[in-house]
């Protein structure tokens, strides 16, 4: 399961669950195409709301986390929806690969960010369209409590430093709050750093199975993000509680009890602040900083919609969302960024996004979350593939393993999970 | 009673004899009529995927690959740490509970509170493993402000919190889930084994005693090798079968940093296959199936032996004077011990901070602002949707008593044979099952629905239902079905009236279904969608933002286990006779 539609549904569902007033927008037409999606709660009332639109009935589906296994089951019994959204694009290529899916063309004016559309594509066909995005490179902090943020990774780390030792003798809030507990925080983290220090074909080879992840870009990667965590005071309470805190509790370390001065995640972190925020001082945000102060990392996570092969009305509707109209109730709702560049930045209600928007488009090449693209269970999930790699890392570098150590067993264990997965194929 | 002490089903049907079969038996027709449903759904929804498991762990895409996805599962790194944890658990965890729960029982029983120390006991036992967990995971919280264990360790050590030992830290979680297990299940064991000691012929005690034997001696051959043998061996079997439904708590007790360190095979096939049963997933499903079955079986062929008569329980509670110390200390510590998680769930979900409360305020009391109360709309409609399971399972479980009827008259090898084909098919885990039952489900179009889950639901709750009102319409005194068959114009008609003297085996098999799906997990998990998710699953979906919502997510879990406690409470006696009279034979 990816963790970024996870924690968009975990996040949604309970804030957005009072708008529950979700009456299923199907009613009885000639005929009806039905979709499964991953999504529940306010995100699926909106998507309800979304295709209310379409001129033809539309059966939407919420089948829960787990909709690999509730489509390959619908497959096996030759009863596959018409169109389904995807959480994660390495599950388009591997249906796209089988043969599961048939070619969409997207409305003429939807524009993805470099880098995202060719994730929809196998052999120069294109087998999906985004519908919705989230900006996953954002560091989040209290002004009072941090005046001046840092610009450059080493910048960041210099300031842990300092607090970390600040935190230490008792004078003050430690550096970091991070959700360790939650696998996908992690491959975040490492994500961003990755992406600042590879280039983007390294980024990409990567992502397409095809470099060793024993390779310089992986292990430097690791070496800085050792460099960072192992910083003594770097977490309330060190490593070993970090590692028992969740994505939401380090985000209420940070705007609730201030225990915290900074706190790295994607952009629906917000939904999670405007609950727990004490206090009236607005949250502000800074780009996760790079190598230098020039190129900072844009990773983005996104949920794409398909067509089943054999549908007859499945492209069409497929095509019907790429358009930017489509997007117009998750824009009224406040609070999702779309993949769509054909929605104009103006369009958005909060700042907050209306900036992400333009950071989308003003970044040469977008790079998409890498855990997302993963094969088989590589992608991870709470225990397994990467996300138990980073974790089992975070364990290793806060525990005093020693940094190089700590990095060639992380290396050994992403190349093994990486042959073991790619290996079916 | 025109029964002895140990008469079987056997026995009944004899003392029929032949003459009369032909009024009193559904006739051929009819027998297959009743049958038919239970047959479709057992063989469609369990023997059919079953075999697609089996299938499905020696093929690749319909390829023949032979052990190759065995060798796989067995060499990946960690299944052996798996498994072995697996073995501990269906070991050690079903002494310790056994053996408390004969300690409790004897302990209870000579005490004049003891009526108490049982029901603070019993409460456990109906709880969701969900909130269990929930329960437990707020008890070890590592935030000595939220952790009440945490705390008491803090002050009883004197040391930070960073210097403890992390209760769900690595190294300690396991002890920690298991804690947790143990809590729910001593219950059960004790109602039991006081059904038992209940039974024990008080005449047995004084006959040893009377030539001279010890206490020793009245214990080994007043209580041991007349009724408790059998006992600690139905006990161990149920426990064990339990502990493979450790998945709810593991899945809600550890953070996912951790869960490896917990991680059993139940566990580890849901990871490594999810609801898609292929591959490596299915070989280790196939290696936990024969496991368990042939646990079951073994345990089967010990304990086939008749439940003494029901009328034996009224010579008890004459000995309620030799009361000790040891005893009183016991239940009462007892008590205690198995309230204070409790207290700890009950706390936490109150608006007010008592005393072991939330000093911080803030996020864990938001459930009774506004904000926090919207988490009870969803929470109200998956009760609803858990409401409306409990009572479509339970009555379609309830017509298998149908079923149960024809079956019940069965002798011999035949009778033999269906009950270990039912009793092999009661433990069958639904996670090594769930792929291909998803596409039997996507065949009748209902995955993801509710239909689905309680098509699911009601084909896992069979085995057992069918096994139970059989021996129990088999058990039935002669004169009563003799009356019965008498009164009866039909073969309805006799049903009907045997039923009646069944009551206690349907009460138990309606409390124990009802409670089984309104405290599901697993079966939510891997079956139903959004739409139809029931209260478990609602439940723990919310444990991702354990801290955030700890309040809501308390009282969300208080609500949820009133229903099941209430009804499980009540009915505790009907529950232990007809366990102990059916299920286990």
């Amino acid at each position: 399961m990816t963790g970024l539609g996870l924690r968009r549904r975990t996040l949604l569902g309970a804030a957005a669950a009072a708008t529950a007033a979700a009456t299923g927008g199907c009613g009885r037409g000639r005929r009806s195409v039905q979709v499964a999606v991953v999504w529940a709660g306010g995100e699926l009332a909106r998507f309800r709301e979304v295709v209310a639109g379409y001129p033809a009935t539309v059966q939407v589906v919420g089948v829960g986390n787990d909709i690999d296994a509730f489509l390959t089951a619908r497959r096996a019994a030759g009863t596959s929806p018409d169109v389904a959204i995807l959480p994660r694009p390495g599950l388009v290529v591997e249906y796209a690969r089988r043969g599961w899916l048939g070619e969409v063309s997207p409305a003429a004016s939807y524009a993805a960010p470099a880098g995202m559309g060719d994730l929809l594509s196998v052999d120069g066909r294109r087998y999906g369209v985004w519908v919705k995005a989230a900006h996953k490179s954002l560091c989040w902090h209290f002004p009072s409590m941090l005046a001046e943020p840092p610009r450059s990774w080493d910048a960041l780390v210099t300031l842990t430093r300092q607090l970390g030792q600040r935190h230490r003798a008792g004078a003050g809030p430690a550096p970091l709050a991070i959700g360790a507990a939650d696998g996908w925080v992690l491959t975040d983290w490492f994500e961003n750093v990755l992406a600042a220090v590879a280039g983007v074909d390294q980024y990409e080879a990567l992502a397409r199975g095809e470099a060793d992840w024993r390779g310089r870009p992986v292990a430097y990667a690791l070496d800085r993000l050792a460099e960072l965590w192992s910083v003594a005071g770097a977490f309330p309470g060190g490593g070993r509680r970090a590692l028992l805190t969740q994505f939401e509790e380090s985000i209420i370390q940070v705007v609730h009890h201030r225990e915290a001065v900074m706190v790295f995640e994607a952009d629906f972190v917000d939904a999670v602040v405007a609950r727990f925020r004490r206090g009236d001082e607005p949250l502000a945000t800074f780009r996760f900083p790079g190598a230098r102060v020039a190129d900072q990392p844009l990773i983005v996570g996104g949920d794409a919609a398909v067509a089943f092969a054999g549908s007859d009305g499945g492209a069409e509707l497929v095509r019907w969302l790429s358009d930017a109209v489509a997007f117009l109730p998750w824009l009224d709702a406040g609070g999702y960024l779309s993949p769509n560049l054909a929605v104009p930045v103006d369009s958005y209600r909060d700042p907050l996004r209306r900036r992400l928007a333009g950071e989308l488009r003003a970044a040469d090449a977008v790079q998409f979350d890498l855990s997302d693209q993963l094969p088989g269970t590589f992608t991870g999930t709470d225990g397994v593939g990467i996300w138990r790699i980073m974790q089992d890392f975070f364990m290793d570098v806060t525990d005093g393993v020693p940094a190089r150590k700590a990095v060639s067993r992380a290396t050994g264990q992403l190349a093994e999970a990486a042959r073991v997965a790619g290996g079916g194929r | 009673m025109s029964r002895g002490p140990l008469l079987g089903g056997l026995a009944v049907l004899d003392d029929v004899g032949p003459p009369r079969r032909g009024r009193a038996y559904p006739a051929a027709g009819v027998g297959w009529a009743l049958l038919t449903p239970a047959v479709l759904l057992l063989g469609g929804l369990l023997a059919w995927p079953v075999l697609r498991t089996v299938h499905a762990s020696v093929t690749t895409e319909g390829r023949w690959v032979g052990v190759e996805h065995y060798r796989a599962a067995l060499a990946a790194p960690g299944t052996v740490a798996v498994i072995g944890r697996t073995l501990l658990w269906a070991l050690l965890v079903p002494t310790v509970v056994t053996l408390l729960g004969y300690l409790l029982a004897a302990a209870s029983r000579r005490s004049q509170e003891g009526w108490l120390v049982r029901l603070i006991l019993v409460v456990p036992t109906a709880l969701p493993l969900v909130v269990t967990g929930m329960t437990f995971r707020l008890l070890y919280d590592p935030d000595p402000e939220r952790g009440l264990a945490t705390r008491l360790l803090t002050w009883a050590t004197g040391r930070n919190p960073e210097q403890l030992p992390q209760l769900l830290g690595p190294d300690l979680v396991t002890v920690a889930v298991m804690s947790a297990f143990v809590w729910a299940w001593v219950g059960l064991a004790m109602l039991v084994f006081r059904a038992a000691l209940d039974a024990v012929p008080t005449g047995l005690a004084d006959a040893v005693r009377a030539f001279g034997g010890s206490r020793r001696d009245v214990l080994w051959d007043a209580q041991w090798r007349p009724l408790l043998l059998r006992t600690v061996a139905v006990v161990f079997a149920l426990v064990a079968v339990g502990t493979s439904r450790t998945f709810d708590l593991i899945l809600v007790m550890t953070p996912g940093s951790v869960r490896d360190e917990a991680a059993v095979l139940s566990l580890r096939i849901w990871q490594t296959s999810g609801a898609t049963t292929t591959g490596e997933g299915a070989a280790l499903g196939v290696v936990w199936l024969v496991a368990v079955t042939a646990g079951m079986l073994v345990v089967a062929l010990f304990v086939r032996q008749a439940w003494p008569p029901r009328s034996s329980r009224r010579q008890r509670r004459d000995r309620a004077a030799t009361r000790t110390d040891w005893s009183g200390l016991l239940a009462a510590g007892a008590a205690i011990a198995w309230l204070l998680p409790l207290g700890v769930l009950v706390a936490t979900s109150s608006p007010e901070p008592g005393t072991g409360g939330h000093r911080r305020g803030g996020p864990a009391r938001r459930g009774w602002t506004p904000t926090g109360r919207c988490s009870a709309v969803p929470s109200c409609g998956a009760a609803s949707a858990s409401l409306v399971l409990g009572h479509v399972v339970t009555a379609a479980v309830l017509g298998r008593a149908a079923a149960a009827y024809p079956l019940a008259w069965l002798t011999g090898p035949a009778a033999q044979v269906t009950g270990l084909v039912l009793m092999a098919a009661v433990v069958v885990p639904v996670q090594v099952i769930a792929g291909p039952l998803n596409e039997v489900l996507g065949l009748a179009l209902s995955s993801g629905t509710a239909r689905g889950v309680a098509l699911v639901h009601i084909a896992l709750g069979v085995p057992f239902a069918v096994l139970v009102l059989r021996n129990a319409f088999a058990d039935l005194p002669a004169d009563q079905v003799r009356g019965a068959r008498i009164g009866g114009r039909h073969w309805w008609g006799t049903l009907r009236r045997l039923a009646r003297h069944n009551r206690t085996a349907l009460v138990a098999v309606a409390v124990l279904e009802f409670v089984q799906v309104w405290n599901d997990l697993v079966v939510g998990l891997l079956f139903s969608g959004p739409d139809a998710a029931p209260l478990g699953l609602f439940l723990a979906a919310q444990t991702r933002g354990f801290v955030a919502g700890s309040g809501p997510l308390a009282a969300g879990c208080v609500l949820a286990s009133i229903l099941p406690v209430l009804v499980f409470v009540l009915a505790r006696r009907q529950v232990v006779a007809g366990l102990v009279a059916g299920g286990v034979r």
